[in-house]
């Protein structure tokens, strides 16, 4: 083996006596490359070749890892930036430098891969790989098929069929969270106007039906099974509170004080320290690198604010992102820019805050985590999968058909081992999504 | 779209008109629109690069787009010439500009791209993944519509 030489070998032999002192146990070669500082080695038998270029074809609306197509002697390959693909840092460099390149072959597929620097090519004995251990490196464990020392280095080895086969992005997210409870969901969106759907139906029920259609006109609350639960343990409520008097609800002061209760605690405020640790204790406690959260229906940006310390205490070293929208323009333009009375801030936040012109505000740290987004839920977003999507009280405001639409989306943008959020009162109410929540956070992972 | 872009836009908008049409302007209430948006008849667009990606894009109809470039040039113009275009791009990028400067002094980097202009009848935009905020402003020669589609990128 150690005698014949590609013409990648030739292009970067071992030194001889490294060569000669292992000639008789070889029989693992690896191309050695470096991403962000550390060695990273591939099989030989993976990598077509190596080469130099720059000016990718961009194309549009592809994962943010994917840095554009190449044309390879006539063959288009797309270019991988592994760098960005495990959330490395990325070295600055002329606009014209060229990139060092590996083209690899996954069974029928070519494509480039970006690193940092092609190294050499090094020969190692299959025994001496020893399986990978899961603190190390930044790369996912999953992504590393085994560690190698070779002259003084310590080299990680990646497998890349796992990486880059289509199959890898359902085994990539196994589900952390705890099979459900046995709790049962009702299935179906029920119509929100079952009153007038049944005629027929017990007077009660025929109530309760326009105290449903009321929600909706006065406050656009549409009942389904988003909150049914919680509308039928309120209904039985209002019959005893207006026992005697009209049940029906006649303008939208009436309709407001039925829905009094409804919001989760800590609406319009900051989060308290209680609120805070229970949405805490539900999230994933692996310290990972970067976590992505989607807040829709974040109105003024007090559940935001709240949200973004919550995760700077809980994953200090992890690069927090949080989109942040509201279709209210009013609410979300003061977002930004909030100031807060540092006596009226619960303890957890104090830590954040600095002195600003006009009073508190919080770091620029937590400031730069969050994107407070004029935008409308209902339509179409560019978010990239997200690890947290906190979105309470919100889907019960929409139309029955516009709450699946959302439901569905946040499928769509959650992670595998993903967590919903929605209001304490609400519940995702399709076989899609299993209840992992307690108490006043109503926590979901996909099912 | 983040909620700091948004005031540049309205304000530069706002600042411009005035200043080139000298008269009254209105700016109407924002929204936001998802999937294809029809044109009104004279479409300048202006793209975006930079720390995010997208377009700004000034929509009016061809009488409006007429007296506004009439208004500009100091002479009563009533073909859709090449000077009226000129004129009309010339508007579309002087308020991108003032927009771009201002995001500039916020710390958000945006590069632009040379203007271009649309016309014809029944024409719409359509902006994959990216709804866009539209802009509607009232001036004596017309209603112009600025519609800004403008995303992160990933």
């Amino acid at each position: 083996m150690t005698s014949q030489t590609s013409p990648m070998d030739a292009m970067i032999l071992e030194r001889p006596e490294e060569r000669k002192e292992r000639a008789d146990k070889v029989d693992f070669k690896m191309v050695t490359f470096s991403l962000g500082g550390k060695e990273y080695g591939i099989d030989i038998m993976n990598v077509k070749e190596i080469a130099r270029a720059n000016r990718f074809t961009y194309v549009p609306n592809s994962a943010p890892f994917v840095r554009g197509v190449y044309n390879l002697r006539g063959d288009i390959i797309s270019i991988i930036d592994l760098r960005i693909m495990f959330h490395l840092p990325v070295e600055k460099r002329e606009e014209d430098a060229l990139e060092s390149l590996l083209i690899l072959r996954v069974e029928d597929h070519v494509f480039g891969v970006i690193v940092d620097s092609i190294d050499k090519v090094v020969g190692v004995s299959r025994t001496s790989i020893q399986p990978p251990h899961p603190i190390f490196g930044d790369i996912n464990v999953k992504y590393i098929q085994g560690i190698v020392e070779n002259a003084g280095k310590l080299y990680i080895i990646l497998d890349i069929a796992k990486i880059f086969s289509p199959k890898a992005e359902k085994e990539e997210h196994p589900s952390r969270y705890e099979p459900p409870s046995g709790a049962s969901i009702p299935t179906e969106i029920s119509a929100a106007r079952t009153g007038t759907a049944r005629p027929a139906a017990a007077d009660a029920e025929m109530t309760a039906g326009f105290v449903k259609e009321g929600l909706f006109s006065f406050r656009h609350f549409a009942v389904t099974s988003v909150n049914e639960t919680w509308f039928r343990a309120r209904y039985k409520e209002w019959e005893r509170l207006r026992a005697g008097t009209d049940l029906q609800l006649h303008e939208e002061a009436d309709a407001d004080a039925f829905l009094e209760g409804f919001l989760s605690p800590y609406s319009g405020t900051l989060w308290g320290a209680d609120y805070m640790d229970a949405v805490a204790s539900f999230l994933p406690d692996s310290d990972l690198r970067s976590f992505n959260v989607w807040n829709p229906g974040c109105g003024k940006g007090y559940e935001t604010w709240s949200l973004a310390c919550t995760l700077r205490r809980k994953y200090p070293q992890s690069r927090v992102k949080i989109w942040a929208n509201d279709s209210d323009l009013l609410a979300i333009s003061m977002a930004p820019n909030m100031v807060f009375d540092a006596s009226a801030v619960p303890e957890p936040y104090r830590a954040f805050l600095v002195k600003g012109m006009n009073g508190w505000t919080f770091d620029q740290a937590v400031r730069d985590s969050i994107f407070f987004e004029f935008h409308d839920v209902l339509n179409s977003n560019s978010l990239p999968p997200v690890d947290l999507i906190v979105c309470r009280d919100m889907i019960s405001f929409l139309a029955p058909e516009e709450q699946k639409r959302v439901l569905a989306d946040f499928q769509d943008k959650l992670k595998g081992t993903g967590l919903l959020i929605l209001g304490t009162h609400e519940t995702a109410a399709t076989g899609a999504w299993r209840p992992v929540g307690s108490g006043a956070v109503s926590a979901f992972a996909k099912a | 779209m983040r909620v700091e872009y948004i005031n540049p836009f309205v304000e530069s908008a706002f600042n411009v008109l005035k200043e080139v049409l000298q008269g009254e302007v209105k700016r109407g209430e924002l929204y936001l629109k998802s999937t294809s948006i029809p044109v009104m008849g004279v479409a300048a667009i202006v793209g975006l690069a930079g720390d995010v990606e997208g377009r700004v894009l000034f929509d009016m109809d061809k009488p409006t787009a007429l007296r506004v470039a009439s208004v500009m040039n100091g002479e009563e113009l009533k073909t859709m010439d090449e000077l009226v275009k000129a004129t009309i791009t010339e508007l579309a990028n002087m308020i991108t500009a003032q927009a771009v400067t201002k995001l500039h002094e916020l710390g958000f980097k945006f590069d632009l791209t040379p203007p271009a202009i649309f016309t014809g009848e029944n024409m719409e935009v359509s902006d994959q993944d990216v709804e866009a905020l539209i802009v509607p402003m009232e001036t004596a020669q017309g209603k112009l519509e600025i519609n800004v589609a403008i995303r992160e990128r990933g």
